[in-house]
């Protein structure tokens, strides 16, 4: 039964059909070489959607690389993977100007920075120098050489990982640059299910390789556009509001979240509304995103023994929903 | 009360602050004003309305030589009236008219506080008067006025918007209710522990007019005023089982003295204190009788009170007289034998009196009396002889035809048609005529036996008069003449044995509509108003307070009181509350009921995985799933929700009936 009064408010799917039908068809294509991890490829939708980069926390081999080539070729999205070391240098990923005798001059060459979506793998192994300089190209969408601004491509999309295990001669990344980061997500061990098909089936390198892309660039501007549209609303804020208050309160949180987290938050949780179809946010989208948004930003006390994942699932345990 | 010219021009009353400072005054006068004597009432309501008026359209002070030859007015018109300023006639008087002069004075905020502090007073003084239970509810709407006035005599914020004055009032009338009941505890602690004066404050002195219930005189249409007036003259609850109301005749005033015109009780009565021989024959009848106050000192009891209760003394034709004055109401214990023998022996002076006739009246009554004494050889045949004619030849009616001078021989020979009181009288006459001692008894027949209440109301209407023989052997005997003519009225009561005559106000289920209030009426006179130092000590005895005295209850007074007003702080400075908006109680108010029917929602949860999760139970259906949607969609799709769609889910909500989910135990 459809009620008269909800006519006025936003449509249902604020994306034409075609468009939502390319998203659909884009997360499940995804979903299909990435098994078993639909939450993560949403989420990983949502933060890409949403504008954020994202970084994959976990062991080495659970599919980390899979999902940034199966994203990179589902979204048509111009590729580069960046082995992070400890050699690396900021030039190396940002690009070298050369001088070039024929035209007496110094000529740019972008380096691996420059795609649409770079993958870093393993960012802490990089010297906080190197890791800077990725995250500040994240966060300003362009680079300086030499007194002279290039535009990184658009849409720019990083997902870095890093091995939570083996932290032996690693630069862990500091709190003020995790915070760039929109989403932090795990993708664990794949469930019995899931990895027998993964065994049973061809090699996913194979697979990613047969990839059609779904989207256009285009397409994607628009549904980025469409993203930002979604209503929340004042009750949601409300929420978004309390969670942060929460955060700042706790006992076991040394520092809570920013400003710039809540504004994450909403972003990823209005993408997350889109990708379910909707128009506007409620609470669940909140919740869904919550822990990949906070957790990598709070700061445990001293003598918390919680993890960040916990503190921040205590977070949503705390704060009423209305 | 002449503050500064600057200072009046400050705190000048509003129009609106003017006119419910002079509605509440009219208020507190207008339960006085009938009582009043007429150009007394008529000047003050003039005044009142008057300066109204004045103040509404002009609004210039009223110079002081026209107040104070008004405030010099009053006292006089009174003293003038009432012969003094004492008593409770003449107080309320003085208070109602210098209350319209304080209004007539009233300029300022002060002046219009203690005006409403002192139109209290004056109201509270009409219980004084009357302590009924519909007056009381009058009074407290009056109060609500008070409070909503005073309320809007609170200044204002300078930068307050400019209200209409309707929307005003009903805020003020709304917050004068709300502080009315919030009041309540505290006046109920106040009412139950305030150290009670052995007798009323009001046992004042009054004066001759406002009585009501039977005289000790019955003259033409004494009775027929009483018989159209149905309020209550006594209720009675008996201690076993009622008796049939055939023999529910309740004995007033007994009239020994006929002047042609009028019965009387003669002064012999009042001033011997003969008790006359009553020997009981059967088992005695317990009852208690609430006897409404009617100034006069009879009270009522059955045939025959087998003793006086306190302060009431038994004369000697059995009629019980109180020491005072009934002026509050009264309640008592009595027993009566309703089988009796009295006065086997007449002496002679009371056979004197009860054979008493005036000379030069009713020659052919006496005639037609003579008649039967020399035909027939026995008293009981006279009296049958007599009930023949009443039953053959009369007719009952409460519209009786105006006798003349010879009243009886009119009545016999002439109208024929009349009711109790000539039925009595007539008789009364033609056995003294025949040399049989009579008298005429007068009291109330019968009653409104309610039994949701298991009590006995006796009104007004149900007045009656009835009369007593001497016969040898067998004492004064009962004799209802009326009954001859109309058994009914013995059975069913006065307006039933009257006929199709009862006035529209008297149908048949508006009376049965008055007797059942009646009950509440009761319950307020047995609670309230039958309150006193005895049933208060008997609340305190289970507290372990044996025999309170003044100072007892003053501690016990206090430290309630205290206790309240403690409460009341607590509640007023606890965190305030977070005002639930519309939407929020309605949502909150069905997920009360789905956690009633086992869907208990947790805080943290959203609403739209409580919906999925319901999905999951028993208690799913469509009803529940599209109001949750719906809040779903006012609370998080719209950036605003109207409010009549707010309106509508609330109402929604409100008509939603969920069954409990069925457990079943495998």
């Amino acid at each position: 039964m459809t009620t008269p009064h909800l006519s006025s408010v936003a449509a249902e799917s604020p994306l034409d059909p075609a468009l939502a039908g390319a998203l659909t068809r884009a997360q499940s294509q995804v979903n299909n070489v990435v098994l078993g991890k639909s939450p993560q490829v949403r989420l990983a939708f949502a933060c890409f959607l949403a504008g954020g980069h994202l970084l994959i926390e976990d062991l080495p081999g659970v599919g980390k690389t899979t999902l940034a080539h199966a994203l990179a070729a589902t979204l048509d999205l111009s590729f580069q993977r960046v082995q992070f070391t400890s050699d690396l240098l900021p030039s190396d990923i940002i690009g070298v100007s050369i001088y070039e005798r024929e035209r007496n001059q110094f000529t740019f060459h972008p380096g691996p920075l420059f795609a649409q979506l770079v993958l870093a793998d393993e960012i802490n192994r990089a010297t906080p120098k190197t890791q800077s300089a990725l995250l500040e190209a994240m966060q300003e969408q362009q680079v300086t050489v030499d007194g002279v601004t290039h535009a990184l491509p658009a849409p720019f999309f990083v997902v870095a990982t890093q091995n939570p295990l083996d932290l032996a001669g690693t630069y862990p990344l500091p709190d003020s640059q995790l915070d760039r980061f929109m989403l932090r997500i795990g993708l664990d061990y794949p469930d019995r299910d899931a990895e027998r098909a993964l065994l049973a089936a061809t090699d996913r390198r194979e697979l990613i390789s047969q990839l059609q892309p779904c989207l256009t660039t285009a397409q994607i501007d628009r549904i980025r556009a469409a993203v930002a549209g979604v209503l929340a609303s004042s009750a949601l804020i409300d929420y978004v509001q309390g969670l942060l208050a929460a955060s700042r309160t706790h006992a076991d949180i040394r520092v809570g979240l920013s400003p710039r987290a809540g504004l994450a938050l909403l972003s990823a949780a209005r993408a997350c509304a889109l990708l379910a179809g909707r128009g506007y946010c409620q609470p669940e989208d909140v919740q869904t995103v919550f822990i990949g948004t906070a957790a990598h930003r709070l700061i445990p006390s001293g003598s918390s023994n919680l993890t960040r994942d916990q503190l921040a699932a205590a977070l949503l345990a705390q704060v009423a929903v209305r | 009360m002449n503050s500064g010219a600057a200072d009046s021009t400050i705190a000048r009353l509003t129009p609106t602050q003017f006119g419910l400072v002079s509605a509440s005054v009219l208020a507190a006068v207008l339960p006085h004003l009938w009582r009043l004597p007429l150009p007394l009432s008529t000047l003050i309501l003039t005044l009142l309305l008057g300066r109204w008026a004045q103040r509404q359209y002009r609004g210039a002070r009223i110079p002081y030589w026209v107040k104070l030859p008004l405030v010099l007015l009053f006292p006089i018109l009174v003293i003038v009236h009432y012969g003094n300023i004492f008593g409770r006639e003449p107080g309320s008087a003085l208070a109602c008219a210098m209350l319209v002069m304080k209004l007539v004075e009233t300029e300022t905020r002060r002046d219009a506080r203690a005006c409403i502090c002192f139109a209290s007073f004056v109201l509270m003084s009409a219980l004084l008067f009357d302590s009924g239970l519909g007056f009381a509810l009058l009074l407290f709407a009056a109060l609500i006025l008070f409070l909503a006035a005073m309320r809007e005599l609170e200044p204002r914020p300078a930068d307050a918007p400019v209200r209409a004055w309707r929307d005003s009032l009903r805020d003020d009338l709304r917050g004068g209710a709300f502080a009315l009941v919030v009041a309540l505890p505290l006046a109920l602690c106040v009412f139950v522990f305030f150290p009670r004066l052995g007798s009323p404050l009001w046992g004042a002195p009054t004066d001759n007019s406002a009585r009501t219930g039977l005289g000790d005189r019955m003259a033409p249409g004494t009775i027929q005023e009483l018989l159209i007036d149905d309020s209550p003259a006594f209720r009675v609850s008996f201690d076993g089982v009622p008796p049939p109301r055939t023999n529910l005749y309740w004995r007033g005033p007994v009239l020994w003295h006929f002047d042609g015109t009028a019965w009387t009780r003669p002064e012999y009565f009042a001033s011997t204190n003969a008790a006359g021989n009553l020997q009981a024959l059967g088992a005695p009848l317990g009852y208690d009788v609430t006897l409404e106050p009617s100034d006069r000192r009879w009270l009522l009891a059955l045939d025959m009170p087998l003793d006086a209760p306190d302060n009431a003394v038994r004369g000697a034709d059995m009629s019980l007289v109180s020491r005072a004055p009934v002026d509050h109401l009264l309640r008592y214990h009595a027993t009566s034998s309703p089988r009796y023998l009295l006065d086997a022996t007449l002496d002679r002076q009371q056979r004197r009196l009860a054979l008493q006739l005036p000379a030069l009246f009713n020659p052919r009554a006496r005639e037609l009396a003579l008649r039967w004494r020399n035909e027939l050889h026995s008293d009981d045949a006279i009296i049958k002889s007599a009930f023949d004619l009443f039953h053959t030849e009369f007719s009952y009616t409460l519209n009786a035809p105006l006798l003349g001078r010879d009243s009886v021989d009119d009545f016999l020979f002439g109208t024929k048609r009349g009711f109790c009181e000539h039925f009595s009288s007539t008789f009364t006459f033609l056995m003294r005529a025949a040399g049989i001692p009579a008298r005429v008894v007068t009291g109330y027949q019968g009653g409104y036996f309610n039994r949701a209440g298991n009590y006995l109301v006796v009104r007004q209407s149900d007045a009656h008069a009835w009369a007593e023989v001497w016969l040898q052997g067998r004492g004064w005997v009962r004799v209802d003449p009326t009954s001859a003519v109309s058994p009914q009225r013995v059975e069913l009561g006065a307006r039933a044995a009257a006929g199709a005559s009862a006035p529209w106000y008297q149908a048949d289920w508006l009376l049965g509509l008055r007797n059942q209030f009646d009950l509440v009426n009761r319950a307020w006179n047995d609670v309230v108003v039958q309150f006193n130092s005895l049933r208060q000590q008997s609340l305190l005895t289970p507290f372990g307070i044996d025999k309170a005295d003044y100072s007892d209850l003053v501690t016990v007074l206090i430290g309630s009181s205290t206790l309240l007003l403690g409460l009341f702080a607590w509640w007023t400075l606890r965190a305030p509350r977070t005002t639930l908006d519309p939407l929020d109680a309605a949502y909150a108010r069905l997920c009360r009921k789905l956690g009633r029917a086992g869907a208990t929602r947790a805080a943290v949860e959203g609403p739209r995985s409580f919906a999925e999760r319901i999905t999951a139970t028993p208690l799913r259906n469509a009803a529940i799933a599209d109001l949750l949607d719906q809040y779903i969609g006012l609370r998080y799709a719209c950036a605003l929700p109207s409010v009549t769609a707010v309106r509508t889910f609330a109402r929604r909500v409100g008509a939603l009936r969920v069954q409990p989910a069925v457990r079943r135990s495998r």
